[in-house]
C-alpha cells in the first residue's frame, strides 16, 4: 500500500462525502435551527444585567452545540454511509483499486469535516451574540465591569467548540462502527444514541471501579469502563469562559485530544474489521 | 498477454441466511476461463450467480471455496483491480457532478497521473459518445447516458479487463446498439470484456464465447455458433423460386437422400428491424435539415 496514494484517495473520498453532506437538507435545517436557537438565547434569560446574562447565553449555546451536534454527527454519518450502500456508489468505488479502510476513513473524514463546519458556525454565532451582549453591558454599566479583566474569554469559547468537535469525531467513529454491521439506518441511529448515552454516563463506571477492592470484579468493571470513552472529559466546563484561572493547561488539552484520537482510531479500525466481511 | 484474463477454479460461494445461518449456495463449484482480448458473456436467469461471480472477481466478496485470478493474480488483492474496469448494473453516481467531473474524479481515485488525466478523460468521453453532454450534471442524464458515462468511468484508467454487469438493462435498443458498438471497439483496442446479461438477443452478435449459469452451476459454455448450431442441418435461402421449381428442388433433395425438415420465411430480428427503421428515419431527418 503506497501511503501517499492512500492519503490522496482518502482525501478524494472525504471531499465528495463532505459535498454530499452539505447538500443534505437535514444538515442545513439543523444548522439553521441551531443558529436560531443560539441567537434567540438572549430573549430567554433573566435580564439581571450582570455576568449571569452572559453565563446563560453561554450555557444555552454550548447546550445547543452538544445537543444538535450529537444528532447531526450520528444521523449524518449514518446517512452518508447507507446512501453509498443503497445507491451502490460504494460498489463502483470499491471495484477500483481502493482499500476498504480507505473508503471508511474517507467517509469518516467527510462526516468529521461536516461537523467542523457545524461547530465553527455555531461557535462563531455564539461568540457574536456574546460580544453583542458584552458590549451592551459595558455600555450600560461602564468601566466597573472591566476592572477584573475582560468579561468573556473568546479563545476559551473556541477551545470548548474544538473539544466538542473532537467528541463528535468519536461519536461519528462509533456510528460508523455500528453501521458496519447493521443493515438499516434506524438500527444504526438508535444503537448509536444508546452508545452516546453510555459514553455520557461512563464516569459512573469509572467512579465505581475506583471505589472497588482489587479483584476480578474490579477488572471487569474497569474493562467495561475502558470500552466506552468518557465524554465528560470533553466538557471541560463552561466556567472557563469567564474565569481565567479555570482555563486548562495546554498539556491537559493535548491529553484530551490524544484520548479522543485514540478512541476515534480504535472505532474506525473496529468498523473496518466488520466492513471487510460485509457484502457490498 | 498470454495469461488468461480470468481464471476461476472450483469456485463456491455460500451465504448464511436467517438467524440460524442456513447456507444458501449462490455459486457452486464453478470453473471458468476467459482468454485475453475476448468478449465473454456470462448468461443466466436472475439468481443464477452471475453478480456473485462478478463480485468475487472484483474482490468485493470472498469465495467460500476455490480460487479466482485476474491475469494470474488472486482477485482478492486490491492491486489486481488496477487492471480492471467495472460498470455495475443500473449505476448511480453523484448527481451534482458533471459527467466530466465524475470521470475525472474516478480517474484520480485510480491514480491516473496529473499529466495524463485530461487526455484520458477526454478520450473516454469521446469513446462513449458523451462529448456534447459531458458538462451537464449527471442528475440530468437519461438512463442510456448514465450507462455510457458509467462506461467512461470504468475505462478512464485504461484497464486491460472490463467487466460490465447488465450493461444494457433498461436501455432502449438504440442505446444498447451504441453500447455494443463500444464493446466491439474495446476488443479492437485489445481489451478483454466480460459482460453479464439475461438479454440474450443483444449478447448473441457480440460475444466470442459465452457461459450459461443456472442456480450457481455452469450449465454449458463455448462459442455461440458451436452452442446453437444444428449440426446435422443446413439452410438454403432462395429467392424467386416458382412452385414447380420448388417441387423439383424437394424431389432432388429426396433423391439425394436428404429430408426437407421445414420451410420458413427468413426474418430479421425485431432488434435489427427496429434499428434499421430508426436509422433510416434519422438519416432522412438529418438530410432534410442539411438540405434546408
Amino acid at each position: 500500500m503506497n501511503i501517499i496514494d492512500s492519503f490522496t484517495r482518502i482525501r478524494l473520498i472525504a471531499g465528495t462525502t463532505f459535498l454530499e453532506a452539505v447538500r443534505q437538507k437535514f444538515f442545513n435545517s439543523l444548522l439553521l435551527i441551531s443558529i436560531a436557537l443560539v441567537g434567540s438565547s438572549t430573549f430567554f434569560q433573566q435580564f439581571d444585567f450582570g455576568t449571569g446574562e452572559l453565563k446563560f447565553i453561554t450555557d444555552f449555546g454550548f447546550g445547543a452545540l452538544f445537543f444538535f451536534g450529537s444528532i447531526l454527527s450520528i444521523t449524518a454519518t449514518t446517512q452518508l454511509f447507507f446512501n453509498e450502500m443503497e445507491n451502490r456508489t460504494a460498489l463502483t468505488m470499491l471495484a477500483k483499486p481502493v482499500y476498504k479502510l480507505e473508503f471508511l476513513a474517507g467517509k469518516f473524514l467527510g462526516a468529521h469535516l461536516l461537523m467542523l463546519c457545524f461547530t465553527l458556525v455555531i461557535t462563531l454565532a455564539l461568540s457574536g451574540i456574546l460580544y453583542w451582549r458584552e458590549m451592551a453591558l459595558l455600555e450600560r454599566l461602564g468601566n466597573e465591569l472591566i476592572l477584573n479583566g475582560p468579561l468573556i474569554r473568546y479563545g476559551d469559547v473556541f477551545l470548548f467548540g474544538f473539544l466538542q468537535w473532537m467528541k463528535f469525531g468519536i461519536l461519528a467513529a462509533i456510528t460508523l462502527f455500528v453501521a458496519s454491521f447493521s443493515n438499516t439506518n434506524l438500527y444504526t441511529i438508535v444503537v448509536s444514541f444508546f452508545m452516546l448515552l453510555i459514553c455520557q454516563l461512563q464516569y459512573i463506571a469509572r467512579d465505581t471501579y475506583s471505589g472497588m477492592e482489587a479483584g476480578w470484579e474490579r477488572i471487569l468493571v474497569m474493562g467495561l469502563g475502558l470500552m466506552f470513552p468518557n465524554f465528560q472529559l470533553f466538557n471541560i466546563g463552561d466556567q472557563l469562559v469567564f474565569d481565567a484561572e479555570k482555563t486548562p493547561a495546554l498539556s491537559t488539552v493535548l491529553q484530551i485530544v490524544g484520548y479522543g484520537v485514540i478512541y476515534t482510531l480504535a472505532f474506525v479500525l473496529l468498523a473496518q474489521v466488520n466492513f471487510r466481511r460485509r457484502e457490498i | 498477454m498470454s495469461t488468461s484474463a480470468i481464471c476461476i477454479q472450483n469456485l463456491t460461494k455460500d451465504f448464511a441466511v436467517g438467524m440460524r445461518g442456513k447456507k444458501l449456495r449462490a455459486v457452486d463449484d464453478l470453473c471458468l476461463e476467459v482468454g485475453d482480448n475476448e468478449i465473454f458473456g456470462l448468461l443466466g436467469p436472475n439468481g443464477s450467480g452471475k453478480s456473485t461471480t462478478i463480485k468475487i472477481i472484483l474482490g468485493l466478496l470472498e469465495a467460500s471455496k476455490g480460487t479466482c485470478e485476474i491475469y494470474g493474480r488472486p482477485s482478492k488483492l486490491v492491486d489486481a483491480r488496477r487492471s480492471v474496469g467495472f460498470l455495475p448494473e443500473a449505476p448511480y453516481f453523484y448527481r451534482y457532478l458533471t459527467g466530466r467531473e465524475l470521470v475525472r474524479y474516478y480517474a484520480r481515485i485510480c491514480m491516473v497521473s496529473r499529466t495524463e488525466i485530461d487526455a484520458a478523460v477526454d478520450s473516454v468521453i469521446k469513446l462513449v459518445g458523451m462529448t456534447e453532454a459531458a458538462d451537464r450534471r449527471v442528475g440530468t442524464y437519461s438512463k442510456g447516458m448514465l450507462q455510457r458515462i458509467g462506461l467512461a468511468q470504468s475505462l478512464v484508467h485504461d484497464p486491460q479487463l472490463v467487466i460490465l454487469d447488465e450493461p444494457t438493462a433498461g436501455v432502449d435498443p438504440l442505446g444498447s446498439a451504441a453500447i455494443a458498438e463500444i464493446v466491439r471497439e474495446l476488443k479492437h483496442r485489445g481489451k478483454t470484456v466480460l459482460l453479464s446479461s439475461h438479454l440474450l438477443a443483444q449478447i448473441e452478435g457480440l460475444c466470442d464465447r459465452v457461459a450459461i449459469l443456472h442456480r450457481g452451476k455452469l450449465v454449458c459454455g463455448g462459442r455461440i455458433d458451436d452452442l446453437v448450431e444444428e449440426k446435422d442441418a443446413e439452410s438454403l435461402v432462395v429467392q424467386g423460386l416458382s412452385a414447380e421449381g420448388r417441387a423439383v428442388v424437394e424431389a432432388e433433395i429426396k433423391a439425394q437422400g436428404g429430408r426437407l425438415a421445414r420451410v420458413e420465411k427468413p426474418r430479421l430480428s425485431l432488434d435489427a428491424y427496429f434499428l434499421k427503421e430508426v436509422h433510416e428515419r434519422e438519416n432522412e431527418h438529418v438530410n432534410k435539415q442539411e438540405g434546408g
